[in-house]
């Protein structure tokens, strides 16, 4: 008989139910997330760049949303396709996507004080065209039309065009509805599954898989828009209309890997034992594989090339921002460690089987998967681009271009925002069992096997 | 394979009592359980050619028999890398460069300047190589898979049996073939009698 077999899952309570384990964890977490916050908060003081400080903060607070929607949207599958192998793992994935219930204190807090206080941190004084709420323009440059403008006419006239929908209060509405639906949904999901724990009632296994079908569709508008409200939006005048899926195959490489490191952490810790085996993981393996590694890759190579071959100066303007100075490599780090490398890593089955070889494919595709919202984030597009007659005389200015990878202050925001998340995380789990413990289908995952 | 030889038209002028060559010892199992179980022996009691046959997938059955895992991915990998590195030269030479080879006829590339890009695009060329891949890949997958099994064949002695039909219902089988070094008629069917089985019938054949 297999392995799955002859490992006979335990499901005694000390296996199951979250325990002081998992609170010394959370514990943990937490301190270490608030001491990092703290030497952030020292170290931003000190650098005295705001603008600087609230990329980063954008950035990483961007990262830990994706973990938390790939577990989201994990969980979505799960249920919208009656999936039996994954109730072994499905809880994990409940309280990392859970953790959208606060995850909206980092975006909306700081979106609505830049709003209230309306600060100008760019130093012009108020430009002519004032608008009422251009704080934003501390992030995002469309907020304050008028500065833009002034900067480079041809983005401000494009950007003018886009008003009807880049404007701060509609944006800030579109923020407000995202995270509804995140937090709603996520909670939603997260206490019916918990509420199967006690009644075992088949029922709400069928009511969860009636409710993925249009929180799923709903799921893949709101993290489109978010992506092109946050992220896209940086470089106003440019667009792409497969911004919202590439977000998408971020969200799987970070949040898959991000569930998998999970599912290894909660084992590390004496939950599970013989309940998640290698058939589950090698499963996760392929998850990451597919959606984080190959579809990624797909759209990302989609994506430039169409840019590329069509060559429209406003198009290619943003990728020329991620190819001068040293940002060249970090593109190239991407090609190779986000797509070549672990390609043919998590191809082989039994690196997705054995935990030691997945711990090291699933670290690598966090740290690439942080790099890769890095690079859509940080890159400056040269607003003086079309006062060059060549490429290469503009890569020649540009060559000194700093990424800003050697900023202390990107890991401490990072350290800090991910503890957050797992502190919140392992909170959740250590109130409740860390398996569905009751669902119909979990015997089914217990005996799963790849043939 | 030495079994898919025609049988030779002589032996069937010899004299009738001649029993029948047989195939291969059939022994059949009622339960996925009782199948494992009889699986794990007998690979352990070191047959080699040998076969369980049943009318849907038995998890675990694999491994109590003791089957190797498939090269084909292996395989699948190179077609694929093959396929790459065909896509790759393809464009190269028909549309990069000005070399003529001989290919039944003359054929030369023609390299040609498209919107401006150089003439070594490689961006442009990742569809083609992209699909080429997966053609390769995809057709070397399905046709070793049937290479690997011995497919395709129109006959097996398996077949003609009508006990065996089900097979495909609810029983499961255990065949040892006749030309395992370890066979031995009346040894084989004792071992498979101590397995337990509801059935055991020799299968004539070749």
């Amino acid at each position: 008989m297999s392995a799955a077999l002859t490992t006979v899952a335990d499901l005694s309570d000390r296996s199951v139910l979250g325990d002081a384990r998992l609170v010394r964890v959370s514990r943990a977490a937490a301190l270490i997330a608030v001491v990092a916050l703290v030497l952030a908060a020292i170290v931003a003081w000190r650098q005295g760049d705001p603008h600087g400080f609230a990329m980063i903060w954008l950035q990483n607070g961007i990262y830990v949303l994706t973990l938390a929607l790939g577990a989201f949207f994990f969980v979505l599958i799960q249920h919208i396709t009656n999936a039996g192998w994954g109730v072994a793992v499905r809880r994990v994935a409940e309280a990392q996507a859970a953790n959208l219930n606060w995850l909206w204190i980092l975006f909306l807090v700081p979106m609505f004080w830049l709003f209230v206080t309306d600060r100008q941190f760019h130093g012009s004084g108020h430009a002519e065209g004032y608008t009422f709420g251009h704080g934003l323009a501390l992030i995002w440059p469309w907020a304050d039309l008028a500065h833009l403008s002034a900067e480079s006419p041809a983005e401000g006239v494009i950007v003018a065009a886009k008003s009807a929908y880049l404007n701060v209060p509609f944006f800030l509405i579109r923020a407000c509805v995202y995270f509804a639906f995140w937090a709603i949904a996520t909670t939603w999901f997260f206490r019916t599954s918990r509420m199967q724990d006690h009644s075992g009632d088949p029922s709400l296994s069928r009511r969860m898989r009636f409710a993925a079908a249009p929180a799923l569709i709903l799921f893949a508008l709101t993290s489109t828009f978010a992506a092109f409200d946050w992220i896209m939006s940086l470089s106003p005048a440019w667009f792409s209309t497969m911004f919202g899926i590439y977000f998408f195959a971020g969200i799987c490489a970070g949040g898959f890997s991000a569930l998998a490191m999970g599912c290894l952490r909660v084992q590390g810790l004496g939950y599970l034992r013989g309940v998640i085996t290698a058939e589950h993981y090698q499963d996760l393996g392929k998850m990451i594989w597919a959606f984080g590694i190959v579809f990624w890759a797909y759209i990302a190579f989609s994506q430039y090339m169409l840019i590329w071959y069509g060559n429209l100066p406003e198009e290619t303007v943003w990728f020329i921002a991620r190819q001068i100075g040293d940002w060249a490599w970090v593109s190239v780090a991407l090609l190779l460690g986000h797509f070549i490398i672990p390609f043919l890593f998590f191809v082989s089955r039994w690196a997705k089987r054995w935990r030691g070889t997945l711990t090291i494919g699933v670290v690598w595709m966090l740290a690439f998967a942080w790099l890769d919202i890095y690079w859509l984030v940080m890159p400056v597009v040269p607003h003086d681009v079309a006062t060059y007659t060549t490429y290469d005389a503009l890569a020649a200015v540009y060559a000194t271009t700093s990424t800003g990878l050697g900023n202390p202050l990107n890991y401490l925001m990072l350290v800090g925002f991910v503890g957050l998340s797992v502190a919140g995380a392992t909170h959740r789990l250590s109130r409740c069992a860390v398996l569905c413990r009751r669902d119909p289908r979990l015997n089914e995952s217990l005996r799963f096997e790849n043939i | 394979m030495t079994t898919m030889t025609p049988i030779p038209q002589r032996s069937s002028v010899r004299a009738t009592e001649t029993p029948t060559r047989i195939y291969g010892i059939m022994a059949e199992f009622e339960t996925p359980a009782q199948i494992t179980v009889a699986a794990t022996k007998v690979h352990a009691a070191g047959y080699r050619f040998w076969d369980c046959h049943v009318p849907f997938p038995v998890h675990g059955l694999d491994k109590a028999m003791g089957v190797k895992r498939t090269i084909l991915p292996f395989l699948v990998l190179g077609a694929g890398a093959t396929g790459t590195t065909v896509a790759f030269c393809l464009q190269a030479f028909t549309n990069a460069s000005s070399i003529s080879i001989w290919a039944l006829v003359w054929v030369s590339g023609y390299p040609f300047l498209i919107s401006g890009k150089p003439l070594m695009s490689v961006p442009a060329w990742i569809p083609v190589i992209f699909e080429l891949t997966v053609l390769f890949s995809a057709l070397s997958a399905a046709g070793l898979m049937l290479f690997l099994n011995g497919l395709p064949r129109l006959s097996h002695p398996l077949l003609q049996n009508s006990r065996f039909r089900r097979a495909t219902d609810d029983r499961f089988f255990v065949v040892i073939e006749a030309r395992d070094p370890k066979f031995l008629r009346s040894k084989t069917e004792a071992f498979l009698k101590t397995l337990g089985a509801k059935h055991i019938e020799a299968v004539e054949g070749l």
